[in-house]
């Protein structure tokens, strides 16, 4: 789910929550659902560890079709 | 032989100053070519050369204040274009042109070329902005086509991993100068879209000569990139250089350090924004459990019980205070009543007559018909009439009666 996705639903929620017409109920379960899209994006943040690859795969070679990879370091 | 001088004897110094005046007024400012050879920098920081041809050599110099803004280092046997002055030293006995600039040779003729490709590619409607994409601002993983040595990979690394260390780089390498530069170029920008290697590419370089940067400006490069389905950034030199690639991109970054800024999302900006969303909600819910919780109050027994006293209290008064006007009301009701009955009683007593007969009046009536009496012509001598007093009756007989 893209980030901006996600900060668009959530600025939903707070208008919501924010409305007197929502029930009491309704208000709750939306909350939850805010605080867990939260929890995910602030963990895709956080948790995710990149990788820096440099391709194998020879320019002549046209045909193949699966990545080869190994990691890189620049110099 | 000019006749002036024909018959002088003159002093070295007198030959020198003349040639000195002449030469040195007369050739200032001019354009000359030539090969560089024998170039040594001095620790002062001044250029010392000569500049050949087949037929001659010149020497020739270039101070530290006129070239420290050039973007190249000449070398023995480049060929350039100077502009300068023709200096003579008569210490030395020798002259040498003195340069105020200094070009590479076929650096104008680079240019009208890369101008004209420019604007032939332009008229295809290679530079569309209908044909740009965007450049995604959620890519999870960033391919850049550069030299695996050079300081652009090194830069755009180290921005993204100080920015955003969450997304992927995977590195095309293609050397960035030199003949088969191009090719590769283009051959790394066709693969990305085969394997589908990343959401973005970045191609670029470091600073260099504008011969350095010709492969970017290739039209092997340029259709490569147009004919991309990956969105391109293209990163050519430093923030003064150019190359075709800038214009049929999808976007044109200043350097690889500005281009890797632009592909990549603000982690840090990203956490505070979360942060602050996080908030908003928060508060909004306490809000609303807050005002839930005011108006189930309303209906707490000790708030109920408050109203229903206070209501009771209030009808309670009501009660009490319509007791007491029926109370009161009654009791002026009954006065009235009492004083009426006595007006009524006395102006009664004073019409009965018992009262009229205690004042010594008496009722006549006529015995026979039992008529009152009230004239005398009801009344004839002899008539029995019944007397009634205050105290008793009588019976009387009339003696003479219509007096």
């Amino acid at each position: 789910m893209p980030y901006e996705t996600d900060i668009k639903r959530m600025e939903e929620i707070a208008e919501l929550l924010r409305d007197n017409q929502t029930t009491l109920d309704k208000a709750v379960a939306l909350f939850e659902e805010g605080v867990k899209i939260a929890n995910r994006v602030e963990k895709e943040l956080t948790e995710i560890e990149r990788k820096v690859e440099i391709l194998l795969n020879p320019v002549q070679e046209t045909e193949e079709n699966t990545i080869r990879t190994e990691p890189f370091e620049a110099l | 032989m000019s006749d002036s001088l024909r018959n002088v004897t003159l002093s070295v110094g007198q030959i020198t100053q003349l040639l000195k005046q002449t030469i040195e007024q007369s050739f200032y400012g001019i354009s000359l070519r030539g090969e560089i050879s024998n170039f040594r920098p001095a620790s002062s920081g001044h250029w010392y050369f000569q500049l050949n041809d087949e037929a001659a050599t010149i020497s020739a110099v270039m101070f530290k204040n006129r070239h420290w803004k050039l973007s190249f280092v000449p070398k023995d046997g480049d060929v350039v274009i100077v502009v300068g002055s023709i200096g003579i030293y008569e210490k030395r006995g020798t002259y040498q042109i003195v340069c105020e600039s200094m070009e590479q040779a076929g650096t104008g003729d680079i240019l009208a070329l890369l101008e004209q490709r420019k604007r032939l590619y332009e008229k295809k409607g290679y530079f569309a902005p209908e044909h740009k994409q965007p450049i995604p601002k959620d890519p999870k993983r960033v391919g850049v086509i550069t030299s695996p040595t050079g300081a652009a990979v090194r830069d755009i690394i180290q921005v993204m991993t100080r920015r955003n260390d969450t997304i992927d780089i995977i590195v095309l390498p293609a050397p960035v100068q030199g003949e088969d530069a191009a090719a590769i170029i283009a051959a790394q920008i066709q693969a990305a879209n085969r394997l589908k290697v990343a959401d973005v590419l970045i191609i670029g370089r470091g600073g260099g000569s504008l011969e350095d940067l010709l492969p970017f400006s290739d039209p092997k490069v340029i259709e490569a990139i147009y004919a991309s389905e990956i969105p391109i950034v293209s990163a050519v030199g430093h923030e003064i250089d150019w190359a075709i690639s800038d214009f049929v991109a999808d976007l044109r970054a200043p350097t690889p350090s500005a281009a890797a800024e632009l592909v990549c999302s603000d982690k840090r900006a990203r956490l505070e924004e979360l942060a602050s969303y996080r908030q908003s909600m928060t508060l909004a819910i306490r809000g609303r459990i807050t005002l839930a919780q005011t108006l189930a109050h309303r209906f707490s027994l000790p708030v109920m019980s408050d109203y229903f006293m206070r209501t009771l209290q209030t009808i309670r008064m009501s009660l009490d205070y319509a007791k007491l006007s029926i109370g009161q009301q009654m009791h002026e009701r009954i006065v009235r009543s009492k004083h009426a009955l006595e007006l009524v009683s006395g102006q009664l007593h004073n019409l009965s007559p018992s009262a009229i007969l205690a004042r010594g009046y008496s009722i006549t009536m006529l015995e026979k018909t039992n008529e009152v009496v009230r004239e005398s012509s009801q009344l004839a001598s002899g008539d029995t009439v019944a007397i009634v007093l205050a105290n008793g009756k009588l019976k009387a007989t009339v003696v003479d009666g219509n007096r």
